[in-house]
Order: structure tokens, then sequence, then C-alpha cells
């Protein structure tokens, strides 16, 4: 009797511990490794500072004097905010568009949906020739809507970062499509059958039950279109490799350029550190507060 | 302790060294004496190798990987497979394991993320020729001085390579690479569309301004430009323009000179090719991949770019296609600047499988397989002797755009290449493109760009 109630005391440790190996050794570790490379100097282009050096604070306070740096967070900070609602958003508005039975529906979910599968980078490769001035699709096509500005919008230091932002927002909505949609089809019909016996018109119906309902679908949308602004970097590299003059530099590019093309491994691992604290944060606070507003 | 250690693999590279000479079968059969290794502790390692080891040592099968790019269109991986089976049908003891690994850049990072892991590195690597200082720097790759002085005729093998590529293979008075699928900056022509004009190929900037003008029409809503110069990351293409109007943007790898007034000069005529001439589109045009394809269907006149592309244009392309430097700001002066990748050897390797890739290096470039390689990917042949070979001669008779591309280089001065070049590259770009936008005046952004410049190789150079 105790033998047995012992042992399933320690059973669920016992399953737990294969993916907790798996996470401390490599999650856990790495961002520990970065925190404690980020208190050092190290570089590996450069013979005498090979060898990490103690130095504190010291990355991080460069960074955070350094303009340049400011610029790079302003860079993140409008990337996020001119992909992740606006996705999030077309999303939506996809899902409650091809959610209908109708003949031929599974071609319009396809036509929304395809870009997510295609790599990111060959996404951003077709979207190169689509921005090309003059001849370009997107080009066309906004002139043909009466378009008359700037049409170089890879080489523009206003436009490069919205170029980038645009063709984020076009990969992901189809994405953000599917669960949007999977959360609409399993909706109960009964509510939306009360609410029009109390004749609730069709956007009462929107406002008040579907978009409540799908808070949870919402929740997790915006918690991996959130990191995944963060980790998507790949169209950068293929549209604008950052440029012009660093104007599309975005937090991830730059530990990168820090790690593997200027070879500083202190600097890079305090872009980590900070990357890794942003997301943690960001992850706690939404599970929290949506945790408390759910019962 | 580490140099016993390395006593011990140097006494078996000797043997090693000592058996491939005996036993590799015919060709270019090195005699190779006790020099097959470099340097020091010769004299008692080859004391303490007995006749019978040697024997053994020489069956024992070596095997090593070659991170390699492929950064043009063309089917690199088939090409090099093909080279590697010829090349272990010569030494059965040898085997090759290529990896493909992306881009240069992404060759360059594996190999660093598997050193500083703590792993053992590819014998052989394939990595810009300009990222020399940052391997030496980080303690990545080994001098090949001793292999070529193992050679017979080694002195020969190494002045046979074109002088403008083995520029960037030398520090410290040690050879660290061996160039391997290199290329040019070149401008591309219509010729064609020169010949219906009535034009020359230009000789001078205000020459190469007017043909541009010329050549520049409307239709419709789009231009049909007269000249596309990719500036997206424009160190490479830009250069040109500074060596032909006197001066390059760097004298050595700790001097860069992006603030003289002929550098500025440079910037400046850049920008006066569109605002001036209206014969380009303006500021930064980030069109690498555009532009061969507009060149290619007869839209745009003339382009700058990568000599690597000659071979994807020529196939696209139904017009006589001209190849040619960058005409300098003087009449009858003229630039261009070399890039593309070297072989470069890893320390961190077994020493047996350095001396293996070493083989490999020397087997790739004989000049038979320097003509075949560039004639199937478009490279530029890194050797002299390569014309001479048959197959070059028969295929430059047909493309002569082939030599056209290797004689730019008589006018190529060196490609950045400094210490911590990815930031000292970085800033360059960051200032030059504000200036091609408009948002700092050419002088502005070429001082700002040297002050920050001198400030990231500060700690770098004495």
């Amino acid at each position: 009797m105790q033998a047995s109630r012992k042992r399933s005391k320690s059973l669920p440790y016992i399953l737990v511990f294969p993916t907790a190996a798996f996470v401390a050794l490599f999650t856990a570790w790495p961002v520990l490794l970065s925190f404690y490379q980020s208190f050092f100097l190290q570089r590996m282009n450069i013979a005498k500072f090979r060898e990490p050096t103690f130095i504190g604070w010291g990355n991080y306070v460069d960074l955070f004097t350094d303009p340049y740096f400011i610029d790079v967070i302003k860079n993140t900070l409008t990337y996020i905010l001119g992909t992740v609602p606006i996705s999030i958003i077309l999303g939506f508005l996809f899902a409650l568009l091809v959610n209908r039975k109708v003949r031929g529906i599974g071609l319009f979910r396809l036509a929304f949906f395809h870009p997510m599968v295609l790599p990111m980078v060959s996404a951003a490769t077709i979207w190169l020739f689509f921005f090309t001035p003059d001849y370009g699709l997107f080009n066309s096509t906004l002139r043909f809507l009466g378009y008359s500005g700037p049409e170089n919008w890879t080489g523009n230091p206003n436009l490069a970062l919205l170029s980038v932002v645009i063709v984020a927002i076009w990969k992901n909505s189809g994405y953000y499509m599917v669960f949007y949609l999977a959360g609409l089809q399993n909706l109960p019909d009964d509510v939306y059958e009360a609410a029009a016996l109390d004749g609730a018109n069709g956007w009462q119906s929107l406002w008040r039950i579907t978009f409540p309902l799908l808070r949870r679908t919402t929740l997790f949308i915006t918690i991996i279109a959130f990191i995944d602004s963060f980790r998507t970097v790949d169209h950068i590299f293929v549209l604008t490799s950052g440029g012009p003059s660093r104007s599309s530099t975005v937090l991830l590019f730059e530990l990168w350029l820090e790690r593997f093309e200027y070879q500083d491994i202190g600097t890079s691992a305090a872009i980590t550190v900070i990357f890794v604290i942003v997301l943690l944060a960001f992850t706690v606070t939404n599970l929290i507060t949506s945790d408390r507003k759910e019962v | 302790m580490k140099n016993k250690v390395f006593s011990k693999i140097f006494a078996v590279v000797l043997i090693l060294g000592l058996l491939l000479g005996a036993c590799a079968p015919a060709p270019a059969a090195e005699p190779v004496q006790e020099e097959a290794a470099p340097i020091e502790e010769e004299a008692p390692a080859e004391d303490a190798a007995p006749a019978e080891e040697e024997e053994e040592a020489a069956m024992e099968p070596v095997t090593f990987q070659v991170f390699y790019p492929v950064a043009v269109d063309a089917p690199i991986a088939a090409i090099l497979n093909g080279y590697i089976e010829e090349f272990q049908a010569e030494y059965p003891h040898i085997t090759v394991e290529p990896v493909f690994s992306g881009g240069y850049g992404d060759v360059q990072t594996a190999i660093q993320t598997t050193i500083d892991g703590g792993g053992e590195p590819p014998a052989l690597g394939v990595m810009l020729a300009t990222a020399l200082y940052d391997l030496i720097n980080a303690d990545y790759i080994a001098p090949l001085d001793g292999y070529v002085a193992g050679m017979e005729g080694g002195d020969a093998y190494v002045a046979d390579f074109l002088p403008a590529f083995l520029a960037n293979s030398y520090y410290d008075e040690q050879l660290w690479s061996i160039p391997f699928q290199r290329s040019a900056v070149v401008m591309y022509y219509n010729a064609d569309m020169f010949a219906a004009a009535g034009l020359e190929t230009p000789t001078s900037w205000q020459s190469w301004a007017d043909a541009a003008q010329l050549l520049t029409t409307k239709e419709g809503d789009a231009t049909n430009w007269g000249l596309q110069f990719p500036t997206g990351w424009p160190y490479w293409l830009f250069q040109p323009l500074a060596i032909g109007n006197g001066q390059n943007i760097l004298s050595d790898d700790c001097t860069v000179v992006f603030d003289d007034p002929a550098v500025i000069e440079a910037v400046e005529f850049y920008n006066d090719l569109s605002a001036v001439y209206g014969a380009m589109p303006a500021g930064v045009q980030a069109v690498w991949p555009t532009a061969t394809t507009d060149f290619a269907s007869g839209s745009t006149a003339m382009i700058v770019h990568s000599s690597g592309s000659l071979t994807g244009i020529l196939a696209q392309a139904e017009f006589e296609v001209g190849v040619m430097a960058y005409p300098g700001k003087e009449v009858d002066t003229f630039a261009s600047v070399p890039g593309g990748g070297n072989f470069y050897i890893m320390k961190g390797a077994p020493q047996e499988q350095q001396d293996a890739a070493w083989k490999f290096v020397e087997f790739i470039s004989r000049p038979n397989y320097v003509a075949d390689y560039s004639i199937n990917t478009g490279y530029i042949a890194s050797r002299a002797s390569a014309y001479e070979t048959d197959a070059m001669l028969a295929y430059t008779a047909d493309v002569p755009q082939a030599l056209a591309t290797r004689d730019v280089l008589q006018f190529a001065g060196a490609e950045l290449a400094t210490q911590n070049l990815g930031q000292v590259r970085g800033i360059f770009h960051d200032y030059i493109q504000r200036a091609f936008n408009g948002e700092m005046s050419p002088a502005d952004a070429m001082a700002a760009a040297q002050i920050e410049a001198d400030v990231a190789m500060a700690d770098f150079c004495p």
C-alpha cells in the first residue's frame, strides 16, 4: 500500500524527466551560458580578445548607450506593431470569409494559406520581383489603384522596413486564418440560434458572441505571432540585408551581425539575454492576465 | 604539452607524406621528401620513423570533409562530386566528403560554431578570400607555405595563379589560401544596342554616362534604363568606381581611405548618373538578383555585376553581350576588383586530414580542372596555364567573353579586406547608402564613415 503510493508520487517526475532533461540541456543551459558570457569581453576575430575578460555590465552599457542599437530597438518595435495586429486581424477576416459551405471553398482557403507553406526565403525572393520598380507586380497594382509615390521599396530608407513588414503580413495572415477557422468551426450553433431569436444582427453576434468565444484562440495566436515576429529574419536577408543604412535591421538580425559578422561573443550574448527576457516577460504576462479573465 | 602532441602528429604526418610520395600513382606524383609538412621539429621526427611503420601508415585510410558554398547559378555539387571521384581514383586511401553548406557566410558560420563548440572542423573549407584576417585572428586556419615548399615546382605553382587573385592570400609573409572560385566586377553591355545607336564602348566616366543617358528610354509607365547599378550590398560594385578615379577605398588591412576626395567624387558620380544624366534609378538599388534578368531580357542596356553571372546571362540573352571593366574617370582608364572564394585548410583538423586536404587542393588546381571548373560555372579560371589547355582554348574561341572577364583583372585593385572586416564593411555600407539616398552629402557621409571605421579598427591595429 505504502509502496504503491510512493511509486505513484515519483512516477510523474520520472515521466517528466526526459522532457525536462532536454529542455534543460537545449534551452535552459544555452540561456544560462549566454547570461554568463554577456558579462565578458570576447571577440573571436582579434587575438588579444579571444580569451574572455570579465567586464561586468559593460556589454549592456555599451549597447544601451549606442544610438545605433536604440534605432534597432525602434525598428524592432515598429516591425512588431506593424505585423502582429494587422496579420491577426486579416487572419480573422479571412477565416470569416472562408468559413462557409460553398462549392470550391477549399480553393480559397488554399489561396490564403499557401504563403505559409512557402519557405520564407522563397517568399521573399518572389516579393523581390514584386517590389521591382517600374514593372514589378506590386508597383503596377499600386499604380493601377492610383499610387504615384516612390517605388524603390527595398532601397528607400523610409520604405525598406515597411516592405519587410508587408511580406511578413502576407506570409502569416493565412497561417493565423487556419487557427481562427478551426476555432470558428468548433463554436456551438445554439448560441447563434438563441441570438438570432433575440433579434441580434450579424454585427452584434460577431462582436458579442464570435469574438469573445474565440478569445483563447486569439490569445494563442497573439503569442505565436509575437514570437514569430521576433524570430523571422530570413526575408530581411533576401530583401534588404538590413539596409539601406541599417534602416531595416531588427533585433535578431543585429544579433546575427554581432555574432557572425563582427564575431563579438559578449555583445551577442547580451542581445540574446535581452531577447529572452522580453519574450519571457511577454509570454508570462499574457498567460497570467488571460487566465484571470478566463474564469 | 602542446609541443608533444604536435610532434606526435608531426611524425605521423611525415610518415604519411613520405609514403604518399612513394605510393601515389603516376601523373603529378610528388617525390615528397622530408619537407612534406611545415616547420621545425623535422629532424627528430624523421629519425624516429622506421621504414616498416611507414609502409603501414601508407595504407591508413584518411577521410576528410570539405565545406563549400553554392554562390552562382551552376550545378556546383555535381561538378565537385565528379572531381572528387577522379581524385579518389588517383588517391585510393583518401576519401573526400563534400558538405554543401549554403552560402559563403553559412560555410564560415558552420565552421566557426563547430570550432567554438569544441568540435573538430572540416579539414578544408571554401570561404571568401576576404575572410582572411578574421580567420587568422580567430586561429582557425593553417598557413600553406610548408606544403608549397614540399612540392616539386612549388614556387612556379603559386606564381601561376593570377596575381589579382593571389593578393588576398598573403599575410605576414605567409600563404594562407589557394584561389578557387574567383570572380571580378565587370560591366555588361548590350552590344547590339550600342551598335544600333552608333555608340562606341565607353572609355571614360563621361562617355559612360553619355551612353547610359542615350540608351535610357521610356516605354509607357516603365523606363528602360541605360544602366543598373546594384547597391543593396554596395562596397564590391562601388570599389571600381573609386579605383577608376585613382584611389581605392583601402590601402592595407589596417587603413581605409573612405574620406579621400577621389572616393567622395566617385560617390558623387554614382549620384550624378541618376540626378544629372537620368540614366539609372535614383538612390540605393537593391536589385542584385533582378538586374541580370533585366539586362538579359534587353530592357536595361548596361549593368555592373559579378563576372560569375556571365553564364546565366549568355544563356538568356538574345543579343551580343559585351563584357568590360568599368571605365575610369580619365579617358582610357579602367577599373575592376576581384571577388570570390578560396580554399582554406583548418588547423583544428587532424594533421593527416590537413595533408590529405592539401593533396586535394593541389589536384583540383591542376590546369585542366581549373579550366573545366571555369567552363562549367562561369568563374574566372584562377591560373594562367588553365587558359592554355585545349578545353579552354576551344571554349574561349566560342565564348570570347570568358577571356574578357580575365582581362579586366589587369585593371583590378584589392577587394575590401581589413581587420574587423564585418564591422568596417557595415560602417561603409551604412554611410555610402546614406549618401546614395541623399540623407547625407557624399563628403559628410564618407567623413563620418572614416571616423567610425578608424574607431572600429583601433583595437585590431597597433
